[in-house]
């Protein structure tokens, strides 16, 4: 405790040795798992599509977080290259889903997948 | 970790997850959000004592994480869009404390401006175009799919063994080995920050300037060895002179980015630009509204005059 309130009265900008953090690497990663999976349990568990898209939002997010920690890792500055291409995607996709959303709710005044059941085939 | 808690905590996690996606009454949630939780402490805890390393430094990501997954389990649990939406703006802001912690300090706030506020507003802005009020009668706010989850226990099943899986591959010995050893790197650290600031002439430059006014040209890289990193600059008088860089003068984290997006990457940051433009066309091609136009507004949007009236006049 001593440690933590030392830290917070030092001004010093961190050492290098204290960038690098074993324990805080391996918390955000199974962080960005449990994100992940929690996504992935909304997609498919909800009816509504908007909230279903918002899902993937929060596994992108997952992504992203286990993306800057590994970058962290492997003191690698990709990982963080890589998350402006996700947030591209995520944007790319959020505008395209949403357009086709609007589209099928004026075609049948409802928002549940459900309603769209018979695109599958069986 | 030792298996056997991973697993029963992720089979705490599911059942807690399940009581929260289906009850209906409020007892029922209240003891899924308990299960949940313990399921939550109990993987949290395992993987806290599971590795060595600073202890103060890992509060912060530990409290963010925690802030971050229940307020995800709000986003697919909660029975009304617009709270999910929200919610789903605390997932934002507490991962990106994740990231601060993780010293990306670009990519956090890039995360917050662009989610935040830019995506979440479009989402909401659909949410009010589409979202029905509940017609059912009941006070709940909800529409009944709002409030029935779609195969909630295959879901779960799928989800945890997904999880599982994956904390066991992100903890296991080998990998555990790998990140204690990053650990080790703080020298290859320095010298990959000294190896960026050497790609920008410009700015090795404008450091050699400060340190030394007189400089007049930079000769040759940076030399480091281990502790100190030094430069060769030539001064106006002629003669040779070697500086040492002070740490402040590492390229800070927005620099490195930059110069990794722009020299690493060029094709994929062109490839990004066409992504977007893409689908502003497609977002523009949906969502239009397909207007019919009689014959009088197509010529007189070609620019011709109305024909009865130019009949008339002939």
């Amino acid at each position: 405790m001593t440690h933590f309130t030392a830290l917070l009265a030092s001004n010093d900008p961190p050492t290098l040795a204290e960038l690098v953090n074993p324990r805080s690497i391996q918390i955000c990663l199974v962080f960005s798992a449990l994100l992940f999976v929690i996504g992935l349990f909304g997609f498919m568990t909800r009816r509504n599509m908007i909230v279903m898209f918002l899902c993937t939002e929060l596994m992108f997010q997952g992504v992203a977080l286990a993306m800057v920690a590994f970058g962290r890792m492997h003191l690698d500055v990709s990982g963080q290259v890589f998350v402006i291409f996700i947030l591209t995607v995520a944007a790319a996709e959020a505008a395209l889903a949403l357009g086709l959303v609007v589209l099928l709710y004026r075609r049948r005044a409802t928002l549940d997948v459900g309603a769209w059941s018979e695109l599958k085939e069986c | 970790m030792p298996s056997t808690i991973l697993y029963t905590s992720c089979i705490a996690g599911a059942i807690g997850l399940y009581l929260l996606a289906c009850g209906t009454r409020g007892p029922v949630r209240g003891l899924g959000t308990l299960i949940a939780l313990g399921g939550l402490a109990w993987l949290i805890s395992a993987t806290f004592s599971s590795i060595e390393g600073p202890i103060e430094t890992s509060v912060l990501p530990l409290i963010f994480g925690v802030i971050a997954v229940m307020a995800g389990v709000r986003v697919t649990t909660h029975r009304r869009p617009v709270f999910a939406a929200l919610y789903f703006v605390l997932v934002v802001v507490a991962s990106c404390g994740m990231f601060l912690t993780l010293h990306a300090e670009f990519m956090a706030f890039a995360l917050l401006i662009v989610y935040a506020g830019a995506i979440l507003i479009t989402y909401l802005f659909v949410l009010m175009l589409a979202q029905q009020s509940p017609t059912d009668g009941t006070d709940s706010g909800s529409t009944w799919y709002d409030r029935t989850p779609r195969e909630p226990a295959i879901a779960l099943l799928a989800c945890f063994i997904l999880l599982s899986s994956l904390v066991q591959a992100l903890t296991d010995q080998s990998a555990r080995a790998e990140v204690i050893e990053s650990a080790g790197k703080t020298v290859a650290a320095e010298q990959v920050a000294w190896a960026d600031l050497a790609r920008m002439p410009r700015q090795l430059e404008r450091v050699a300037t400060e340190i030394e006014p007189d400089t007049e040209e930079v000769l040759g890289g940076i030399n480091f060895d281990g502790t100190a990193a030094t430069i060769d600059v030539k001064l106006t008088s002629g003669e040779q002179k070697t500086l040492t860089i002070p740490e402040e003068a590492m390229p800070t984290n927005t620099q490195t980015i930059g110069l990794a997006l722009v020299s690493d990457f060029p094709v994929s940051l062109e490839l990004a630009g066409v992504i977007l433009l893409m689908a502003m066309f497609g977002a523009v091609v949906l969502a239009r509204r397909q207007i019919e136009l009689g014959e009088e507004e197509i010529r007189e949007s070609a620019g011709m005059t109305p024909s009865v009236q130019r009949g008339g006049d002939e």
